[in-house]
């Protein structure tokens, strides 16, 4: 069966598949493997960790902070050492580079939830949305549109581009933002909608 | 007001175009720094694994681990963390791609493949 474009035959594709059903059990013994050579604290094992997984946690945060490189290192290194406290309960039911995202996710969070808790003044014209669209340049991709979403975050206010990196890169509700600041619903719309307003206005603008 | 805006598409957008083209290497500084801070931590809670035993796991030593292994000093020493006085450990926390060569360092492993 020959092969549309690019994509391989279907035959190849099957076969493919099946591969990796079969090597995914053979991973998780890797993981497995590696994760008890480091709880014997074999310096070897532990730098292969490191090795392994320091990529994948790195780009994890760097996507989700504000882009200071103080900031993202530091937490790339509680991910560590969090993951170390808590390596002994790793069972293998899901890989070790998903388990060790996992507690990325909840350092992000707790991040997120100290600096949104602080509370807000609240300013009645501020808070209204414009009907200015994001306009999307359908020639920018890759690290050209990631540099520059990463130079509006940084411009903006923390709290704007903290809300906006929890609502779009973690795909957080307002409700469960508020939830887990001790703020109103309303109140994270509101900031919602004033970081969205000064995103699209510097977006915009260059 | 409800937690819907017509922006919510385009910020989406750019969120996971931002995922699919974002690289996967951390700096070979902060993988140092990383691998210095676990050792202590290990170290915190008592003796690393020996430098012996790691050698009979099959694992490779480098020179300055292979000096303390076959050196006349207990097991209690061999479990000791070399890399604790090595400059290996403090140019691979101080600069990215530092000018350390020896095989099986770890410190020259975090600065990734080879450059041409």
């Amino acid at each position: 069966m020959r092969s549309r474009g690019n994509l391989p035959d279907p035959a190849t594709l099957l076969t493919r598949m099946v591969g990796q059903q079969a090597t995914r059990p053979a991973l998780l013994a890797d993981d497995l493997k590696l994760v008890e050579d480091v709880l014997r604290k074999d310096r070897k094992a532990t730098a292969e960790f490191v090795e392994t997984y320091a990529g994948a946690v790195y780009a994890y945060l760097r996507r989700r902070l504000p882009p200071r490189q103080d900031l993202v290192e530091d937490l790339v290194q509680e991910v560590f050492l969090a993951a170390w406290r808590s390596l002994s309960q790793f069972r293998g039911s899901a890989s070790l580079r998903v388990w060790l995202l996992g507690i990325a996710r909840h350092k992000v969070e707790d991040f997120y939830r100290d600096r949104l808790r602080q509370p807000e003044s609240y300013d009645e014209d501020a808070h209204r949305e414009s009907d200015a669209e994001l306009v999307m340049d359908g020639h920018m991709e890759g690290t050209e549109l990631e540099q520059r979403v990463q130079a509006i975050l940084a411009e903006l206010p923390q709290p704007y581009s903290l809300v906006l990196l929890w609502r779009y890169w973690e795909k957080r509700s307002a409700r469960e933002m508020a939830a887990q600041t001790g703020r109103t619903e309303k109140a994270i719309e509101r900031l919602l909608a004033r970081a969205r307003e000064q995103f699209k206005k510097r977006w915009n603008d260059a | 007001m409800p937690d819907f805006s017509p922006d919510d598409a385009a910020f989406e957008r750019l969120a996971e175009s931002e995922r699919e083209s974002s690289a996967q290497s951390a700096p070979s500084r902060l993988k140092a720094r990383v691998f210095s801070a676990l050792q202590l931590a290990q170290a915190g809670s008592g003796p690393l694994r020996s430098v012996s035993e790691t050698m009979r796991d099959g694992r490779k030593l480098c020179v300055f681990e292979d000096l303390v292994r076959i050196a006349p000093i207990g097991e209690r020493i061999k479990s000791w963390n070399p890399c604790r006085v090595c400059h290996a450990r403090i140019l691979g926390e101080a600069f990215e791609n530092p000018p350390v060569f020896w095989p099986n360092c770890p410190y020259v492993m975090f600065k990734g493949p080879k450059r041409s």
